[in-house]
């Protein structure tokens, strides 16, 4: 359920007993922390325009009820990219009692930096320092004591993927947060030149008895300030008083700009690294690492290029494999079932109890909507689902960016975008959902429309069946080669179009790790669930609304409405548009439902064995290139929307009709001069 | 005589001395990849030969007569890079190999000639500077863009381009900020992103990123 961020964090703070922010850095183990303490219920809250999201839930301590804002992952709070700001904007509006921090024992200089932005901030704070096993076996021994007394704040050990150590952790959070007890750092200043220059500042802030926003510390604001932090400078300006501290700040920023030839905000995050660098000094002593473990080991092959090209192309293909065929056979399996056991039984149930009339008709192409859901959901979006939680959880979906970085690159995306678009040639619905992996909206809307574009194995089954049966191999390897070369044309011309430009790649590379299962369990799931609940009632009450038009006859109208586009433009017999129309719901139906129709209107029972009676090859040709093109299946529109919104969605729907229907009239035109066929 | 081999440690002991201000023995072996021995009896035969002088203090120094021909070298090699991606059209990541086997090969005179046919070029394709040409000493120790640096190489970054902002604060989070030590291990096919070692932790880059952060030898 997503819900308007600022209400929901502060009415979830007020629901529960404690509230716990659970930060930390991508990749140090922060959502296995989340997900072993926390239950089945999550809620996920959005800010407007934002991508970013924020979890939120609860776990029991005693008979205390503890809510857990689980942050997004980031490096630092601040202004200059969404999960940095998401991350301090939960924070601010979620008031929590105390804010959790996981940290990478083996990376401690990186991670100290936002521990230093917290400490700042003044929240009552609580570390889990974790991985401290792999950190020892790569020679880092840590004096835990040590680093609690430097940062005045409890040091909890843990192995979150064990879930070592996590009981102790809440234990020590509920305590600071019972107690309300800041922080007592030791010594932790900047260079003297710079601390001055806060320190002016904050006198100017403290002296003036100013409102501020959150009510922060005036050294956190100075900081702020001097900081160049473009959100908060936003927000003081417009409160009365401020105006001369904000001109002071900018004085002193240029200052520091002349005296160290870097700007202020550079000077202060160096100021804190090296903070952050002589902590670590003091608390870590290091010798030499053990050598290199699997994990590492196997992870270095997955980037050198030499080896790491040849094991891609396998993962990519087998991934292929696993959603072509597999999911494909999976999903038969399933139809045929439902077809025979359930869906007869189910109907002869419903006409018993309601009678046969039309209202009632309708409604039974609900069970029909459902299978396609089943059909979808369980083979495709599940398997899917499961193998992208495996390879972000180990790591791997890194390596893959990193390597295809460059060709996705061309087309206004980088490199996580790869897997999606490989799984869409099994399913477009999960693929759709795994473009979640990509940061900025312009991506999602150029990987959505490119997804649509691949065509999945119900949309290849046509091609099969109505083109490589009916006229031979090498007219359905054209129609493949056709959308491959629009695929690149349209992710060219998307990225030439689209305002903004595409995000530079910046992104930590970390070794394998050991998936943790159960967060694979739970990411998969909810997943799953945004499927069920999206897609689950669009198909099924699309499935109706095509039913009423089937059964009330309303489609042969619109059959005849589209007579001049399919029959004058494209081509094909009048027919082949209601099969069009009614495949909406399932692709792989396009064929059956040609049959049937063409049966319906008076084709005859020939048209079962040879398609031939009702259209000749250049006809099938189009019909199927048309299927592969135009818009997706429903499944496909109600996770378009849930990702993108409607507008982008039907724009999509509408962008892929037109493409559609201008290919299958070109090339028409194209037989019809040539005389082709 | 002045050997193959001499002259690659020559190069060697140039390269070092640019990135360190004392090059030490043990790192010389380490960068050969040979044992500490056999650089004890090659540091006497460039001593003998008036090439080099290596004391504990010091460390090992190229002499004038040494600089110079470690000098030559290392035009001819960058001069041969040029040729290699000017002329032949090879991959600026693909000629530093050929140019290593082709420079040991090649008189004063063919040298003078390609110089000419090239243009008097004053860097090779990866933003070194030629030695022989301006201000190529000083040059050498200037900051050059990430994203021209190879597989391997380590350097310090100077600067990040400020003309963007929020970039630039991005990475200055992560610790990419001015005076960090950073290595390349790995560089992703068809020009993609570098893996870089930097601050503990390793980032992959994209080359429009990698372009906008300015580096100079340690």
């Amino acid at each position: 359920m997503s819900l308007s961020c600022h209400s929901a964090l502060s009415k979830f703070s007020q629901s529960t007993d404690f509230t716990i922010a659970l930060a930390g850095n991508p990749n140090v183990g922060k959502s296995s922390v989340f997900n072993s303490l926390t239950g089945m219920g999550v809620d996920t809250a959005n800010y407007p325009g934002k991508t970013v999201e924020v979890n939120m839930a609860t776990t029991k301590m005693d008979d205390l009820t503890i809510g857990i804002i689980d942050l997004p992952g980031t490096y630092a709070l601040g202004a200059v990219s969404e999960d940095q700001w998401v991350a301090r904007q939960a924070v601010l509006d979620g008031s929590p009692d105390v804010v959790a921090m996981v940290v990478d024992a083996t990376n401690l200089t990186r991670n100290l930096y936002m521990v230093l932005q917290f400490l700042e901030l003044g929240y009552p704070l609580v570390i889990a320092l974790n991985v401290l096993d792999v950190a020892r076996r790569e020679g880092r021994h840590i004096d835990l004591a040590r680093l609690s007394e430097r940062l005045g704040v409890p040091v909890i050990p843990t192995v979150a993927n064990r879930g070592e150590g996590l009981d102790e952790l809440v234990i020590a959070a509920v305590e600071i947060a019972r107690s309300q007890q800041k922080p007592q750092p030791q010594d932790l200043t900047y260079g003297r030149d710079i601390e001055s220059l806060i320190e002016q500042l904050t006198t100017a802030i403290a002296d003036r008895n100013l409102d501020d926003p959150y009510n922060l510390p005036h050294r956190a604001l100075a900081l702020l300030l001097l900081e160049d932090d473009a959100e908060f400078i936003q927000l003081t300006q417009v409160m009365p008083g401020w105006q001369p501290v904000l001109e002071m700040a900018a004085g002193l920023r240029s200052q520091i700009a002349e005296e160290h030839g870097q700007s202020a905000h550079t000077r202060i995050a160096a100021e804190r690294h090296a903070l952050a660098a002589l902590i670590v000094d003091d608390v870590e002593t290091r010798e030499e690492g053990a050598e290199l473990g699997w994990g590492e080991r196997f992870w270095r092959w997955t980037t050198a290029p030499l080896t790491g090209v040849p094991i891609l192309i396998a993962v990519l293909s087998l991934i292929f494999i696993l959603m072509f065929f597999a999911g494909n056979n999976l999903a038969d399996l399933m139809s045929n079932f439902w077809g025979d056991y359930i869906s007869p039984t189910a109907k002869d149930a419903f006409y018993a109890v309601f009678g046969e009339n039309t209202v009632t008709l309708s409604l039974t192409w609900a069970i029909d909507g459902f299978e396609a859901a089943l059909t979808v959901g369980i083979p495709f979006v599940l398997v899917f689902y499961v193998l992208l939680a495996f390879m972000e959880d180990t790591g791997y979906l890194n390596s893959v960016a990193f390597l295809t970085d460059s060709l996705m690159h061309k087309f206004g995306l980088h490199g996580r975008a790869a897997i999606p678009i490989v799984a869409g040639a099994g399913c477009n619905v999960p693929a759709i959902i795994g473009t979640r992996v990509l940061t900025t909206m312009r991506e999602r809307v150029i990987a959505g429309t490119l997804i649509v574009l691949v065509p999945c194995s119900a949309r290849s089954a046509v091609i099969f069946g109505a083109v490589a049966f009916y006229a031979g191999w090498k007219p359905a390897l054209a129609i493949y080669a056709i959308i491959g070369v629009l695929w690149v044309v349209v992710g060219l011309a998307l990225n030439k179009l689209m305002p903004g430009e595409s995000t530079g790649l910046v992104m930590e590379m970390f070794p394998f790790r050991r998936p943790h299962l159960k967060t694979i369990a739970k990411k998969t799931w909810y997943r799953f669930k945004a499927f069920v609940f999206m897609a689950v009632p669009i198909l099924i009450g699309g499935s109706i609304l095509l039913g009423f038009l089937f059964q009330t006859g309303y489609l042969f109208d619109l059959a005849n409405l589209l007579e001049p586009v399919v029959t004058g433009w494209m081509g094909l017999p009048a027919v082949a548009g209601l099969a069009l129309i009614m495949a909406i719901l399932r692709k792989e139906l396009a064929l059956q439902l040609l049959v049937t129709l063409a049966i319906v209107m008076g084709a005859g029972e020939a048209v079962k064995d040879n398609l031939h009676v009702i259209m000749n090859d250049s006809q099938l040709f189009i019909y199927a290139l048309v299927t592969a093109i135009y818009i997706p299946c429903a499944a496909t529109i109600a996770v378009l929307a849930r990702e993108l919104g409607w507008r982008r969605s039907l724009s999509i729907m509408a962008f892929t009709v037109v493409l559609a229907v201008l290919m299958g009239g070109l090339i028409n035109q194209l037989f019809q001069a040539t005389g082709w066929y | 005589m002045i050997t193959q081999a001499v002259e690659e440690y020559l190069e060697a002991i140039y390269k070092m001395s640019l990135e360190d201000d004392r090059v030490i023995a043990a790192r010389l072996a380490e960068r050969m990849n040979v044992s500490p021995p056999t650089v004890a009896d090659m540091l006497k035969r460039l001593a003998e030969n008036g090439l080099a002088s290596s004391s504990r203090t010091e460390g090992v120094k190229l002499t004038k007569k040494g600089l110079e021909a470690a000098e030559t070298l290392v035009r001819r090699h960058r001069l041969w890079e040029r040729f290699l991606t000017d002329v032949l059209g090879l991959n600026w990541d693909e000629v530093h190999e050929e140019a290593c086997r082709l420079e040991h090969a090649m008189s004063p005179q063919v040298e003078e000639r390609l110089a000419e046919i090239l243009g008097h070029p004053d860097s090779c394709p990866h933003g070194h500077p030629i030695p022989g040409t301006r201000g190529a000493r000083r040059r050498e120790k200037e900051a050059r863009p990430l994203s021209k640096l190879c597989v391997g190489e380590e350097g310090v970054i100077e600067r990040v381009a400020e003309e963007e902002p929020k970039l630039l604060q991005y990475l200055a989070s992560l610790g990419l900020l001015p005076n960090a030590p950073i290595r390349i291990k790995e560089i992703a096919p068809f020009k993609g992103p570098m893996l870089v070692q930097v601050a503990g932790a390793q980032y992959a880059l994209g080359q429009e990123v990698a372009s906008k952060i300015m580096v100079r030898s340690k």
